[in-house]
């Protein structure tokens, strides 16, 4: 099943996948055009068990924060790298110029899998110190642009 | 999206663990290992230095001959802790000579006909009973000279005791043959392992190609942690290779033969807890008596020492238990993080961070290959079943 469609999903759509699909299973709400998702991940057996939580508001873009552990405890006081925010801890996991997560795009399939390849990353980065997972940095006027992008 | 059946949701994740673990520790060894290179370069330096003894005129070094022993005949060299330099011990053995020449005049021929080379004499190092030719930056060749020992029936020989007034017993050849009889013994794993590491659900990334085996893993293992472990404690009190070789192939002999088991870091890690039972004891007058036979010939103990100096044994002791500790934690860790910590403690961070890069770079090298996908109780995987992850950028400060 192709993850792009041709219609922007509502946040229903959105929910009804995210409750379906077995690499995100856990539980949330859904209400007047937005749902909260929270699941857990384990990136692999050797890795955490994080406990995520997505919240999404129809026509902006979904948020990821990392609900436990608490990511800055792990880092013992390193600024986290790719977040949006760093406590609770937002990922970034794409990126909005070029459009890898719009709003046709089903949640479940995307951003889901990019937080379990964060995740992943992310403790290697605690031992390492160094970001494998590659990506880029934001100018400081992005992050305002694509939401006020997605929401004309 | 492949459909998934719910029996996928079942796949047992504590094989897939056992099995990243081992692939984490098969890429630690690989740091620790030569490279195929650095080996040929030594066994063809080597090979000219037999050449060049063996065009001597002497009748003592007629028909010499020079061939490996020790880790680099038996395929558990480790990378050197320190420096650049590794080991390869040769035994120079001398059909011509007999018990009635002493291991010192041996010895001074040797020496004499290396310092005739001009090159050999600029890299020439006399040890207490070999001489050493430093190959900066590469490696040292340390030339033992032998000669046959009539009295053993297993084509046993005889080289130069510390004092260099005696010969004493051993056998190289024929505790090399002894080493990969062993090693060639093959492990049984439970079906339910077996049938699971060719499923790709459980075996999310390809296990790299084996050709040590188990039993030269586990003894590099052993080895590292030795190097590791002593570099911040008494360097003399280290267990030689040659007790952690005989008591690991020991070791491993008996479990294979007696056990069959869960997955193959249970069979290492019951290696290395089960190593100490090869070390008989007596008791002589109250006193511990050490003993652990060369099971080639007759004479030789490898834990003599052990007998001089009542400390050697007290620090293979600890030194087996801060080994038994990492291991047998390992399996209950959760965090790439913490489990890195853990190996480097014991191990070294400059082995350990370098593993994990690889394990890591799997992942890497199947997401640009767009081959990464989430499975249901496994997670990242390469492979063409589950969630597919496509192409994305992380971002943010």
């Amino acid at each position: 099943m192709a993850s792009y469609h041709r219609q922007k999903l509502t946040a229903a759509q959105q929910y009804w996948v995210l409750q379906r699909n077995p690499v995100c299973c856990g539980s949330g709400r859904l209400h007047c055009g937005k749902l909260v998702w929270e699941f857990e991940v384990t990136p692999t057996p050797i890795s955490r068990t994080y406990r995520l939580r997505i919240e999404y508001q129809q026509g902006a873009t979904p948020a990821v924060v990392v609900v436990e552990p608490d990511l800055s405890v792990l880092a013992e006081g390193r600024a986290l790298p790719h977040v949006y925010e760093q406590h609770p801890a937002r990922l970034c996991l794409y990126l909005p110029k070029a459009r890898e997560w719009t709003s046709e795009v089903i949640i479940a399939t995307s951003i889901v899998p990019w937080a379990y390849l964060w995740l992943f990353y992310f403790e290697e980065w605690l031992l390492s110190n160094e970001w494998k997972g590659g990506g880029e940095h934001p100018k400081a006027t992005d992050d305002r642009k694509h939401k006020k992008n997605l929401s004309n | 999206m492949q459909a998934l059946d719910t029996k996928d949701l079942d796949v047992q994740p504590n094989f897939t663990k056992k099995l990243d673990i081992m692939r984490l520790l098969g890429h630690l060894c690989q740091e620790l290992d030569l490279t195929d290179s650095q080996i040929e370069s030594a066994k063809s330096s080597y090979e000219a230095v037999g050449q060049w003894l063996s065009e001597s005129g002497l009748p003592e070094l007629r028909s010499a001959i020079i061939y490996a022993q020790g880790s680099t005949a038996l395929g558990t060299t480790n990378r050197p802790i320190r420096g650049n330099e590794f080991d390869v011990d040769l035994v120079h053995h001398l059909p011509g000579v007999t018990t009635n020449t002493d291991p010192a005049t041996v010895k001074r021929l040797i020496g004499a006909r290396l310092s005739e080379h001009e090159h050999y004499r600029s890299i020439l190092e006399e040890k207490q009973r070999c001489w050493r030719l430093n190959y900066a930056g590469q490696y040292h060749l340390d030339i033992t000279p032998s000669i046959m020992n009539p009295s053993c029936s297993n084509g046993g020989e005889l080289v130069p005791d510390r004092k260099l007034r005696q010969w004493k017993a051993t056998n190289p050849k024929g505790y090399l043959r002894w080493f990969e009889t062993h090693a060639a013994i093959e492990p049984q794993f439970v079906a339910a392992f077996t049938e699971a590491r060719a499923r790709a659900e459980v075996q999310p990334f390809p296990e790299p190609e084996e050709k040590k085996g188990l039993l030269r893993r586990t003894i590099q293992i052993c080895k590292r942690h030795r190097d590791i472990y002593f570099s911040t404690r008494t360097q003399d009190l280290a267990p030689v290779s040659i007790v952690i070789t005989t008591l690991t192939a020991k070791s491993y002999a008996h479990c294979v033969n007696t056990g069959i088991y869960i997955s193959e870091i249970d069979l290492l890690i019951d290696v290395i807890r089960t190593m100490p039972m090869f070390i008989q004891m007596e008791d002589q007058s109250g006193r511990p008596y050490y003993l652990i036979p060369n099971e080639t010939t007759e004479g030789e103990n490898f834990a003599d020492k052990w007998n001089v100096d009542s400390r050697l044994p007290v620090a293979f002791f600890e030194w087996h238990r801060g080994l038994t500790d990492i291991l047998g934690g390992i399996e209950g860790q959760r965090g790439l993080d913490i489990m890195g910590n853990t190996l480097s403690a014991g191990f070294g961070e400059a082995v350990v961070k370098p593993a994990v890069a690889r394990f890591v770079g799997n992942v890497s090298a199947a997401r640009s290959a767009d081959q990464l996908s989430i499975m249901p109780g496994v997670g990242l995987a390469s492979s063409a079943v589950g969630v597919r992850v496509q192409r994305n950028t992380f971002f943010g400060q």
